[in-house]
């Protein structure tokens, strides 16, 4: 009985994983099969031939201008969100703000628009406003959108803060600038991964923002770069994959490097519970 | 190692012990009214303990003399300086929390090195290292100084708390209720350790608890607050056998003094199995009338000629003498007899006080005492 459950519970597993990397792993093997063999069969899993063509491709058609185009715009947008949403969020923790509860309400009414509803009017503001398809455009709208999240996860952490942790580094001669910076944001350390990492993912991966809002091919971002390689006449499905392996990377490599800050369990230890 | 220690913390350069005066401090919170007419002082040196119920009030004093919290009104002084509006890291103190308020991501060796590390006092990392390493020793924790708090035990944490305190030799020193975290066994060695502290470091301490013992035991004298207000400052010993109110009175011992209430007639406060000689001058000052007499201050007595006259409800046994608890008429009685007396549930009892001097004699309206001489009742 106790085997058949485990047999099970390995059978599921299994599928589960390879649901969940196969179309990765074929991802990367088509980005490095030579263009015959891609659609060649029997179809094969692992290239006869290693080639980094359509790589090369990508640099040639200047993708990796878009893959910084990407990266400026999302971490802007982060360092941006981040740092207002901290502010804000300490400030709703510590401070008698009028309206307080009000606000944090409309931080989450914000949360639950999705951005694609308000596109349109957006496009027409920023139009308005000369906003449209510049090279700001993108960090101030991703910025918008990750504020509220922001906001709300390090003001949850900074309450769960003790306030004496402040008290004490204002008693040990530093000012309230110095004990947020010293004492209160390597203790919100958690909070503000989190978001960054939210705030990432969201700015990296958006297309419907990014293709509504630029147009000029310069300012262009990966994912919208990338859509043009299903070309008119047929896809070039090896730059395709190879591009959407580079632009999986950052992700991937991001959760590897924060993952120990994602699992929060920080601020045990510094009062007795 | 105490004698060692002591030639080593004397010398570091920080200020010398201060004065403080509270000078008629208030502070309201809207509407409300949290303390008032707060007036005390504590001289260079001095352990002075805050002692109160909780939400008497103290804890709000100690943040207002930090700087944590401004008062509504009235003054802070330490030393000669008027602090009353100057920022915490301007007043020269430091501060034990009840939570210790450790950085929980700095190791011990950078908790206790944290208020040297501030701008204003910047010292050089060598400076730090070696007053680190002084105050660390002082206090058992130089195994410790790599780990973190949550690495470390309740004990250890207070102590780190206390080296954090002490590593730049402020001009006094706030402990608020530092010792309430801990188990019983462990906050009476931390209690001696902190008076041993006390007496090493020459350092003026005001100390905040509800916990009387610790007040009795550490402090050269008390403030005792309730709602808000100052009851009675004095030492220990005043504020144990001169109460000056009834507040004060049941609040201290363990258990507190006895209290009988009632009308003053011919000389006598009477009632149900209570008959007490008034000191003579009383009857023309007060008609209500508390008698309060200390657990100790009874003794045994034949129950037909007793002055005051119950039934027993309980005897318990704590070794080097028993704690009766007797009913007489409706006030509930204790008294501290000798060991070997045997008494039954139910059984009546009869006793005196030790002596008249013994007795301490309130106003029950106002719940102040009479003085020594029975002339007024006490300020």
């Amino acid at each position: 009985m106790k085997s058949v459950r485990r047999l099970a519970l390995i059978s599921f597993s299994l599928l589960a994983t390879i649901v969940a990397l196969g179309p990765i792993i074929w991802a990367v093997s088509t980005s490095m099969k030579a263009t015959n063999q891609i659609f060649a069969v029997p179809p094969r899993l692992f290239p006869t031939e290693a080639t980094i063509e359509h790589y090369r491709r990508l640099v040639a058609e200047g993708v990796h201008w878009n893959f910084l185009n990407s990266a400026i715009y999302t971490f802007s947008a982060v360092a941006i969100a981040v740092t207002l949403g901290a502010l804000a969020g300490y400030a709703l923790v510590r401070f008698e703000v009028p309206g307080k509860r009000l606000l944090l309400l409309v931080f989450m009414g914000a949360m639950a628009v999705p951005s694609f509803a308000v596109l349109l009017p957006t496009q027409i503001m920023f139009s308005q406003a000369g906003l449209f398809d510049t090279r700001l455009t993108l960090p101030i709208l991703y910025a918008a959108h990750i504020v509220p999240f922001a906001v709300w996860m390090t003001r949850a952490q900074f309450a769960s803060l003790p306030r004496e942790l402040e008290q004490a580094a204002l008693i040990d001669g530093y000012s309230r600038w110095e004990a947020v910076w010293k004492v209160l944001l390597p203790g919100a350390r958690p909070a503000l991964i989190a978001a960054a990492a939210f705030g990432f993912l969201y700015s990296w991966n958006d297309y419907i923002t990014a293709t509504t809002m630029v147009e000029t091919p310069q300012l262009r971002t990966l994912p919208v770069a990338l859509i043009f390689f299903q070309g008119f006449h047929g896809r070039d499905w090896g730059a395709l994959m190879a591009g959407v392996i580079i632009a999986t990377l950052p992700p991937v490599l991001m959760f590897l490097l924060f993952r120990r800050y994602l699992i929060g369990g920080f601020s045990e230890g510094s009062v007795k519970g | 190692m105490t004698l060692e220690m002591t030639t080593r913390i004397q010398p570091s350069t920080g200020a010398p012990a201060r004065s403080v005066r509270i000078v008629d401090v208030a502070k309201n919170y809207g509407a409300t009214r949290a303390v008032s007419g707060i007036n005390f002082d504590l001289a260079p040196g001095e352990f002075v303990t805050l002692l109160g119920p909780s939400g008497c009030g103290k804890s709000t004093t100690l943040n207002m003399i930090a700087g944590l919290d401004l008062p509504t009104e009235g003054k802070i002084i330490i030393g000669d300086r008027d602090v009353t509006t100057v920022k915490p890291s301007d007043r020269d103190i430091a501060m034990v929390f009840q939570s210790y308020a450790l950085y929980p991501h700095l190791t011990v060796f950078e908790n206790i090195g944290f208020p040297l590390r501030a701008k204003r006092r910047r010292l050089a990392d060598a400076d730090v290292q070696q007053k680190v390493m002084v105050a660390a020793g002082s206090l058992g924790l130089e195994k410790l100084l790599h780990r973190y708090p949550r690495e470390v035990s309740g004990g250890q944490r207070q102590r780190v708390a206390l080296g954090r305190a002490m590593v730049r030799t402020p001009a006094l020193y706030l402990l608020d209720e530092p010792l309430s975290n801990l188990d019983q066994q462990l906050r009476v060695q931390m209690r001696s350790e902190l008076k041993d502290l006390h007496i090493r470091l020459g350092a003026t301490m005001l100390y905040v608890t509800h916990d009387q013992s610790e007040a009795m035991t550490l402090s050269d004298r008390i403030v005792v607050m309730s709602n808000g207000r100052i009851e009675q400052v004095g030492t220990p010993k005043e504020l144990y056998h001169q109460p000056t109110n009834l507040f004060v009175a049941q609040f201290l011992g363990d258990p507190g003094m006895n209290i009988f209430v009632g009308e003053l007639d011919d000389g006598r406060l009477q009632s149900i199995g209570v008959d007490l000689f008034a000191p003579p001058r009383i009857g023309s000052l007060a008609s209500g009338i508390s008698a309060g007499i200390r657990p100790e201050d009874l003794v045994v007595a034949d129950p037909e000629t007793a002055r005051l006259k119950g039934t027993v409800r309980t005897v318990e046994f704590l070794g080097s003498r028993a704690l009766l608890r007797a009913d007489i008429g409706d006030t509930l009685v204790t008294a501290f007899l000798p060991a070997q007396l045997e008494f039954a549930p139910d059984q009546s009892i009869g006793l005196n006080p030790s002596s008249d001097d013994r007795v301490r004699w309130f106003d029950a309206q106002t719940g102040k005492a009479f003085d020594s001489q029975w002339l007024q009742p006490a300020m």
